[in-house]
């Protein structure tokens, strides 16, 4: 597949590296020269210095063999004018970015629809999803839904002491009783392992299930784990971010206090805001956050513009007792780092919507894909067809990949969790857990 | 500096090569000049010293750009040395010195030999000889990138260490589709000028190793006499053609024969290559009737044209010994083995485009004399050329220098005299082939002492990857930060 992406920014080059990884043939357009000679460096990928909006450029490109059209640059505008350019050129498919939401109020006669643009991410609206998201669970620090919300994979950390802590998979199946659910990958030491029968749990490390919805809460519970919706959210800057989460949050009955330090700003949110409370100070302000309570909160979310404000105001509240925390930061190398430090879930509202992207691209007969933080590793969603070599066929028989684990398969809206007998039906949902390096090969499976 | 990355790298590098080695093995069988058995017992000395590296090195997922320099330069070195041993087990050339040199020489399409007749090494070897300089042409890394799917990752490290040259451009947004690109082309040429040289009267191995080592720009030829010894001014012409070609970047090439009509007439360094030849055969040709060399206006034009562009391209095949000629000439051709073929063709030398760069930078300081205060941009094919490739070019032609004037001190310091002292470092670190006086055309440099062949093996080497790439490995501070390997049979 030929990829032009313009927008040599953290985004653009996140997704350059992801996709020259995989082995398609990547265009990069920049204006800056500094961004184009790091990226060339590093990637092995075809940069242009120009404007990515202009037709020159983009023959320069060859755009027209193009499959794949996503314009991350900084300026909303050029975004849109180079995927309506694109979108004369013949590309069969554009992503956009624009964080401008004025641009698209549901009602405008000109929508993304018209304007060709097949994917419009705004960053801080996938970012405000993202930690609503995770705001769910407390304990683990990751789910996503599959199949419609049916299955749902959970990361938990094993804290020291847990009963699970030095069994081995093959006892914790016959442990298992009645639920089913598998272990897809376990995270140790900032390596992924994709675990076979005689791997055993430790201590520390992060593990991911694949699980029925309504099982849930008796796999939470033989894992003696806890979950609930947070109570108390402490979210810590009031910018575009913090705004949305804090609206959606008192929008489900929780209790918000949100912290910002520019008085002009505050007096905005209180305007667009009910229930939850403005407070007026800055974020770093210890005695102030604990006055307010931050101690009790279930959560807290430090999204301010500042990566230092964000980290120290987390590792304040973990400090004094706070039981998760969200922590916003833009410098991506980061985050496995934070991890030691003691911050539950660090995101980078670039690295997220990078990852949207990557996900929408990936679209075709992967249903979704969903990256894991701090770690390699992605989960695929995908549709078994007619035409597959391997229809009617026990998995026994189907030569997996290395680094790749089925999680589960959906039938007709119900979830089998797989053994080496279960036969793949046409129509059958499977939800896969592999290595990002591995994901070529299980595309090339799928496609036989 | 990861050790492990280099070595296995390595590894599969010699893998290759040792699979190339067996090629010859159908001449000499056809031939039936009983090399057989040197090629296999070199191929099988390859295949278990890089298989050894290969499979004991664990290789990292990542090439830096310090791993892409060692890697490279210690492929040459270690493919020349493989590439000596069918001379050496043979027993066509008997010191292994020699036959090293004659390898380098052949990867590096220098085209210097220490041979004094060619003939005796039978024809396996020389089309051994000539396939090295195939192989060397368009770059064994840059071939091995577009063949072996294990170089994939980090192959633009190595593509860029291979193929340096001041301006960069690609062909495909991937490393690999370029260099397929470049070998598709080449491989293209060598096929044309196999056929037409067959047609104009060579036997197929004759018409083969021309067309590889005129390709290369090498300058092996199967006969002591080179090119004179075919009598046949039309085999002249088709040499003389393809060298031109082989003296312009391989896109060009590309993107004329895709279709872009246009390719030849956008290029500002071609026009300046063309321009140069141009311009020295007619004063060599000129000068020559003038002294009295010749006494025809044709076959003044015949021979100088052929030497003038056998030299400008760096390739090396001789029609005439040019150590006969009025000293005017001889100093054209020196002049000329500097300047080298276009960036991104198999020529060596200091390349058109950095000439014609520092040649328009040295303008603009004259300009700025005059007027001190004007703002002047350095252009090439009306696009402004960064300072930093400026500078890059002047940092270039001050180690050129450096080099340059190292390696005729330590040879002219083992007493051979100033002028083959001289044009025997030309001669190699150009990549040329043959110099004046004692390695003049028809001599070769076999007379020389073995400190002076290591030092010109080194020249060759570092012309053919333009310096940086060979001079870094020799630098201590590059070395400093060594991982050593992790073997496969440690456990972490």
């Amino acid at each position: 597949m030929r990829v032009v992406v313009i927008g040599a920014g953290e985004v653009g080059r996140h997704i350059c590296q992801q996709l020259s990884g995989e082995d398609h043939e990547v265009v990069l357009i920049d204006r800056n020269a500094d961004h184009l000679k790091r990226a060339e460096r590093d990637l092995n990928i075809l940069c242009i210095e120009g404007n990515g909006a202009s037709a020159q450029i983009l023959e320069k490109a060859n755009i027209t063999k193009a499959d794949l059209f996503i314009a991350v640059t900084d300026i909303d505008e050029v975004n849109l004018i180079a995927c309506i350019i694109a979108k004369e050129y013949g590309v069969l498919r554009r992503v956009a970015r624009a964080r401008n939401e004025e641009y698209f109020p549901g009602t405008s006669p000109l929508n993304e629809y018209r304007l060709g643009i097949d994917l419009l991410i705004n960053p801080d609206q996938v970012m405000a999803q993202e930690i609503l998201r995770i705001s769910e669970v407390s304990e683990a620090f990751e789910v996503v839904d599959f199949a419609h919300g049916e299955v749902v994979l959970v990361g938990y950390q094993v804290k020291e002491g847990n009963p699970v802590c030095g069994v081995t998979l093959a006892d914790l199946k016959d442990l298992r009783g009645l639920y089913d659910f598998v272990i897809v990958a376990i995270v140790r030491e900032g390596e992924t392992i994709i675990p076979r029968g005689d791997d055993i749990i430790q201590a520390e490390d992060r593990i991911y299930l694949v699980v029925r919805r309504r099982d849930m809460a008796a796999v939470e519970d033989l894992f003696n784990l806890w979950s609930m919706v947070p109570k108390k959210v402490f979210i810590i800057g009031g910018g575009r971010v913090g705004f949305r989460v804090a609206k959606a949050l008192e929008q489900r009955k929780v209790d918000v206090a949100l912290v910002e330090i520019d008085p002009i700003r505050c007096e905005h949110l209180a305007e667009h805001l009910d229930s939850a409370v403005v407070l007026n100070f800055d974020g770093l302000d210890a005695h102030d956050l604990l006055s307010e309570g931050i101690d009790t909160a279930d959560l807290v979310v430090a999204v301010t513009d500042g990566d230092t404000t964000n980290i120290l105001s987390s590792l304040l509240a973990k400090y004094h007792g706070a039981k998760k925390c969200i922590t916003r930061i833009s410098r991506p190398d980061f985050i496995p780092l934070l991890g030691k430090l003691g911050i539950d879930v660090a995101l980078s509202p670039r690295l997220v919507a990078a990852n949207m992207i990557l996900r929408f691209v990936r679209r075709g007969a992967i249903l979704s894909v969903a990256s894991l933080l701090g770690s390699d590793a992605e989960v695929l969603e995908l549709v078994v067809s007619e035409r597959w070599a391997y229809v009617d066929k026990s998995l026994r028989s189907i030569d997996f990949p290395a680094d790749t684990n089925l999680g589960a398969v959906v039938r007709k809206g119900k979830v089998v969790i797989p053994s080496g007998d279960t036969v793949l039906k046409a129509g059958d949902r499977l939800i896969i857990f592999s290595m990002k390096k591995a994901i070529p090969m299980v595309e090339q499976l799928l496609a036989s | 500096m990861r050790l492990g990355t280099i070595g296995a790298l390595l590894g599969w590098l010699l893998i290759f090569l040792s699979v190339a080695l067996l090629i010859p093995i159908a001449f000499s069988i056809y031939y039936d000049d009983g090399n057989w058995q040197f090629f296999v017992i070199s191929s099988a000395i390859g295949f278990v010293l890089g298989g050894g590296l290969a499979w004991s090195c664990v290789s990292e997922p990542e090439i830096g750009h310090r791993e892409g320099f060692a890697i490279v330069g210690l492929s040459w070195l270690a493919a020349a040395a493989l590439g000596a041993l069918p001379f050496y087990l043979s027993g066509a050339i008997p010191s292994y010195l020699n036959a090293y040199f004659e390898s380098m020489s052949g990867f590096s399409t220098t085209g210097s030999t220490i041979l004094e007749r060619v003939e005796v090494l039978g024809p396996s070897l020389l089309f051994w000889r000539a396939f090295t300089q195939w192989l060397g042409g368009m770059g064994i890394i840059v071939l091995s990138l577009a063949i072996l799917p294990i170089l994939g990752i980090g192959g633009m490290q190595l593509f860029r260490a291979e193929m340096p040259g001041p301006t960069k451009d690609r062909l495909a947004p991937r490393i690999q589709d370029t260099a397929r690109i470049l070998w598709g082309v080449y491989v293209f040429f060598t096929a044309v000028e196999t056929g037409l040289l067959m047609l104009a009267g060579m036997n197929f191995f004759d018409a083969i190793c021309h067309a590889f080592s005129t390709l290369a720009t090498g300058g092996f030829s199967t006969r002591t006499d080179s090119i004179a010894a075919f009598h046949n001014p039309w085999i002249n012409v088709i040499v003389i053609v393809f060298i031109i070609l082989a003296g312009i970047n391989f896109s060009l090439h590309y993107r004329l024969l895709s279709g872009n009509w246009k390719a030849f007439g956008q290029s500002e360094e071609l026009r300046f290559y063309l321009g140069v030849g141009i311009f020295a055969t007619i004063l060599v040709m000129f000068v020559n009737i003038l002294f009295g060399t010749y006494d025809s206006w044709s076959d003044s034009l015949r021979y100088g044209a052929f030497q003038v562009w056998s030299i400008l391209t760096t390739t090396g095949f001789g029609t005439a010994d040019f150590d006969q000629w009025a000293p005017v000439c001889k100093i054209i051709l020196i002049t000329l083995m500097f300047l080298g073929g276009m960036a991104g063709s198999t020529a060596g030398g200091i390349k058109q485009v950095r000439i014609l760069l520092f040649w328009k930078f040295t303008r603009i300081q004259i300009t700025k004399l005059i007027h001190p205060k004007a703002v002047e941009a350095i252009k090439l094919d009306n696009h402004k050329v960064p300072a930093e490739v400026i500078q890059s070019i002047l940092g270039y032609f001050s180690l050129y220098m450096i080099v340059f004037v190292v390696a005729t001190m330590i040879v002219t310091g083992q007493g051979i005299d100033i002028i083959t002292g001289s044009t025997a470092v030309i001669a190699t670190l150009n990549n040329i082939g043959p110099g004046l006086g004692g390695v003049g055309p028809c001599q070769n440099f076999a007379g020389l002492p073995d400190l002076s062949k290591a030092v010109l093996i080194i020249c060759m080497v570092a012309g053919r990857l333009e310096l940086y790439t060979i001079v870094i490995i020799f630098v201590p501070k590059y070395w400093k930060d060594v991982r050593y390997p992790r073997w496969r049979w440690s456990k972490t």
